[in-house]
């Protein structure tokens, strides 16, 4: 016992120096490979750990399968040996076995199980800062960035053992994606902009043969594998399971009653479900680490390892060391906080509001909290919404002074210390250190709290008018008040301090919750004035919607995007800085270099910061990762990113239980 | 009585048919739709939703429609087919989804049926036997907490109680091992460990009212003539009370038991949400948030259907059991 525990401490301290290596290199891939030399050895000098024989190639439940015959042996069921996908260890060397036990809340949830085992074609490296092959093998481009020749792996197989080709790259093309079956439109990452004209060409897939196929744009498309990773992410579906159900290939009739057979009434849910959502559904193969094995309505849902899974450890181990993903449906998110603390989910993620809750109980729950960094602007804070209907309310808010006196007249150290128990950084909203388009100086910009000045600024305005209680009114005499509205009365704390705020300068403010779905239908009608939400994005050029007016739904912009996305024939025509930023993105889509579309997105950036439409009192939180001390292999100083699949650039099929 | 009995069951059919139209028409008054809805979820969890792509599953799933439409092709399909509409948050028929979360529901409600009058009626005959003791007392006090307290602070409470003590809040009914397990011995016990919590949450209230009620009709019956007869012809003492004031102490208790039918097919709601359980009442108030009509509106018009049943089950018993109503039809 005295043993192990020695042991156990061993291990920290040696985890500790390796997590130390990552941090102080900034080049991750060689120095964590580098780390995992230095420290192997030392583990196997001190004697076995754990496990204590040589590892085994393929976990015990597979290796049964195959003596008892059901199963082809493990070289069959890899890749060719140099196409295997080598995936590096976070700490250490794992152990096969065990479950990971989370919660969710329903099929509804499945992005929660989707992310983490999500297999890309390519997906993003550590640091975010581009892209590396994963179901891929390599590539090759040309110079001006037009023509692509993707690699896939020789011998690689879906979950349930048909190989994996360039075929099935084709069908999804050409049958699904091109066909728009499964209720997407075809993705910006495919077209390819004209500079001069501004016009769009889609581009062409053709096979070169069977691991690898070509795909050419008519104009430069520098970003096209980032654009897929995040637009597409997979390009790819098992073509000899889609044969059987797409109603271009069996026929509209059979194809509904096959819909009909699975449950569902039309064949339009049912190829959106089969087609995009598949990592739910166990009759379909993927090629998942883990792969689903029952119905996910039911109150367990649960996902069993890929025995064709084609990625190993350095050591050759087959990937995942976990044999299963169990996710528990709850009611209610609490349910999520009171199974980590009993210990019945051992990898569960949380936003900072659970932070003291899930400290208090580290120990006596057994687990640790990891906190990632998100890429957001900030975690409080207001939009206006530019294009408002009232027009005396939309002068006002597009006048800059204005937005610089809400800014002015709050006090944003009660706000972090009240509001997120002191952890975010009483900041502007600003780009956070580190990414594309960070400014210096940006997070002070108007952060000081100076009501004198804010009054200042509102009385400049011509808002000096009062009502009987003392209400600031439009200069013709109407009265004014800003509406926040917002779905959810969890950042009730942090709206009431608002109004006290603003209504200290003489603003009225009124609060208003409504649900999720009444929001989203009031934004397209223009009918929220201003929103608490934030902006959460790695890089502009990778996601814009919530920077470049492109579509409805971000408060900010409000009208402008509906102009934008219905061709100028509703909506508000942008002007002057908003137009500016949208000339910014019609570069940036048309950009020969990589150099170019940061310098642009820089540039869309800097507009933001002089206009400060989206205004922040706090500083990003983090999000927290509450790991059994049992699981191992979890990497610290990541960043939590849709864009990188939030769990998933953690790479879980490498993480283990230490049994 | 038989007359009687049939003039009601046919009464029945315009009310169902008049709670349908309401019902259907109540589900629409919320803004928004279950589309905006999901497209709202989905925007959370980072997909991108255009105009476009809403309209067109609008488009599919029959919701670009007048309302009045809707509702008849709903109707035309439980008459016709028996088809009662599909549940879009589930991808599955209506009917499959209450299905799959009925027999769990059946067991809780139906144990905590049990647990209510088993614990509420002998403490209700106590307390009025022994009217002003100090057992009256604790009882009559406890009954009165457990009416005021709110179920679903009361299962927080219990759970903190348990998780402090025992190291588990009990969520769920089942622990994770045995949540897709066969049916086992062990499987059983388990469930009958989680079912501790609900069981005395959920039926706390119904307990309490019970025994104010069944306290109430007892001392009233305690002192009738008939009672006094039987005791001076020299019955004993227990036999006098099971025999007279007992059943007739037992009235309203029945005359109120076939309104508890909704309550045993839905199953709590808040205090289920709670405590996690796989039951009918968190899937009808999430039908109902995510606006999942045909499902939230299968299980209204469900419950319109067991409370009219109910009143009618709970007439026929009133009548079997007590004479003079029975007489009463007779006389009409």
């Amino acid at each position: 016992m005295k043993q192990r525990k020695a042991l156990a401490v061993l291990f920290v301290i040696i985890s500790i120096i390796a997590a130390g290596c990552t941090n102080n290199n900034n080049s991750p891939e060689p120095s964590s490979a580098a780390g995992e030399s230095n420290n192997k050895p030392a583990v196997k000098e001190e004697g076995p750990v754990g496990n204590g024989t040589i590892p085994a190639k393929e976990a015990p439940m597979l290796a049964g399968l195959v003596s008892a015959g059901s199963l082809p042996p493990l070289a069959e069921r890899l890749p060719a040996q140099e196409d295997v996908m080598v995936e590096p260890v976070v700490d250490e060397i794992g152990q096969y076995g065990g479950e990971w036990t989370m919660a969710w809340t329903g099929p509804g949830d499945k992005w929660s199980v989707g992310q983490p085992t999500e297999e890309a074609l390519f997906r993003f490296n550590k640091d975010g800062s581009g892209v590396e092959p994963n179901v891929a093998k390599s590539y090759e481009v040309n110079e001006n960035a037009t023509e692509f020749i993707i690699h896939l792996r020789e011998g690689m197989k879906w979950s349930d053992g048909v190989p994996f080709t360039a075929d099935d790259v084709m069908f999804y093309w050409e049958h699904m994606l091109t066909k728009e079956t499964f209720g997407k439109a075809i993705y910006d990452a495919y077209y390819s902009v004209d500079p001069a004209t501004g016009d769009k060409a889609l581009a062409t897939v053709t096979k070169v043969d069977d691991y690898s196929f070509k795909v050419v744009h008519k104009y430069p498309s520098v970003q096209f594998l980032e654009r897929v990773a995040i637009d597409n992410k997979w390009f790819f579906a098992p073509a000899h399971f889609h044969k059987t159900i797409l109603p271009e290939l069996v026929g509209e009739a059979k194809a509904l009653a096959i819909a009909k057979e699975w449950g569902f009434e039309d064949t339009t849910a049912f190829l959106k479900e089969t087609g995009y959502y598949y990592w739910i559904y166990p009759q379909i193969p993927t090629l998942r680490a883990w792969v689903a094995k029952n119905d996910p309505n039911g109150d367990q849902f649960i996902m069993e390892r890929n025995p064709y899974y084609w990625k190993t450890d350095p050591d050759g181990n087959q990937l995942p060391y976990m044999d299963r993903i169990v996710a528990t449906k709850i009611q209610d998110p609490s349910q999520r906080v009171l199974g980590t603390l009993a210990g019945d989910f051992n990898l569960s993620t949380f936003g900072a509001q659970d932070f003291t809750v899930l400290k208090e109980n580290e120990k006596k729950g057994d687990f640790r909290v990891i906190p990632w960094q998100q890429p957001a602007w900030s975690t409080l804070g207001i939009q206006l919404n530019q294009t408002v209907d009232d027009p005396n309310l939309r002068k006002l808010f597009q006048d800059i002074r204005f937005r610089e006196a809400l800014s002015l007249g709050v006090n944003r150290g009660e706000i972090t210390e009240i509001a997120t128990n002191g952890i975010a950084d009483p900041i502007q909203a600003s780009v956070p250190e580190g990414l594309i388009g960070y400014q210096e100086g940006w997070a002070d910009q108007w952060a000081a709290f100076d009501p004198d000045r804010a009054n200042a600024l509102l009385d400049e305005i011509g808002l000096t008018k009062r009502d009987k209680n003392n209400f600031r009114l439009f200069p013709d005499g109407s009265d004014l008040s800003i509406t926040i509205m917002d779905s959810s009365e969890d950042s009730a704390n942090y709206t009431e301090l608002l109004k006290k705020y603003y209504e200290d300068m003489g603003i009225k403010t009124n609060l208003k919750i409504v649900d999720q779905a009444t929001l989203q239908e009031l934004k397209y009608s223009n009918q929220v004035p201003a929103s608490i939400e934030n902006i959460s994005v790695v890089n502009v050029s990778f996601r814009p919607d919530t920077l470049v007016p492109l579509r409805v739904l971000t408060p900010w912009y409000g009208q402008y995007g509906l102009y934008v996305s219905s061709g100028g024939k509703e909506g508000v025509k942008p002007e002057g800085d908003v137009a500016k930023i949208l000339e910014y993105w019609d570069q940036i889509k048309a950009a020969g270099t990589a150099e170019e579309i940061n310098r642009l997105s820089s540039e869309i950036v800097k507009i933001h910061m002089k206009n400060q439409w989206i205004i922040g009192y706090a500083g990003p939180t983090p999000t927290l990762i509450a790991a059994s001390n049992k699981m191992g292999n979890i990497p610290e100083d990541m960043i939590w990113a849709d864009e990188f699949r939030s769990l998933g650039a953690a790479h879980p099929a490498q993480f283990y239980l230490k049994q | 009585m038989l007359q009687y009995t049939l003039k009601r069951i046919l009464l029945v059919i315009p009310v169902v048919v008049f709670i349908s139209v309401i019902v259907f028409y109540i589900i629409q008054l919320p803004p928004g739709d279950y589309v905006s809805n999901y497209a709202a979820e989905m925007s959370v969890a980072g997909e991108v939703f255009t105009q476009e792509d809403m309209d067109a599953m609008r488009a599919d799933l029959g919701l670009d429609r007048p309302v009045y439409e809707q509702y008849f092709i709903w109707i035309k399909d439980i008459v016709v087919h028996g088809d009662f509409g599909f549940s879009f948050n589930y991808n599955k028929p209506v009917l499959a989804v209450i299905e799959q979360y009925m027999g769990l529901t059946l067991t809780v409600s139906l144990v905590t049926m049990a647990f209510q009058y088993l614990v509420a009626i002998p403490i209700g005959i106590y307390c009025a036997v022994k009217q002003y003791s100090i057992g009256d007392y604790f009882f009559s006090g406890l009954s009165f907490l457990g009416m005021a307290t709110p179920h679903f602070l009361m299962a927080v409470i219990l759970m903190f109680l348990s998780y402090t003590w025992f190291g588990d809040p009990l969520l769920g009914l089942f622990s994770a091992e045995y949540v897709n397990a066969e049916w086992s011995m062990a499987k059983m016990i388990d469930l009958a460990k989680h079912m501790v919590i609900p069981v005395i949450v959920i039926g706390l209230s119904g307990t309490a009212d019970l025994i104010r009620v069944m306290r109430g009709q007892m001392l009233d019956e305690l002192n009738k003539p008939n009672v006094v007869t039987a005791r001076a012809k020299g019955l004993s003492e227990r036999k006098i009370l099971f025999k007279y004031p007992t059943r007739a102490a037992l009235n309203p208790i029945v005359s109120t038991f076939g309104w508890s039918l909704t309550s045993i097919f839905t199953g709590s709601t808040i205090t289920a949400i709670v405590l996690n359980l796989p039951i009918q009442g968190p899937v009808m108030f999430n039908a109902l948030l995510g606006q999942d009509m045909y499902l939230a509106g299968t299980w209204l018009l469900f419950m319109a259907l067991l409370t009219v049943l109910g009143t009618l089950i709970s007439d026929i018993l009133l009548a079997w059991l007590d004479p003079k109503i029975r007489t009463e039809f007779r006389g009409t």
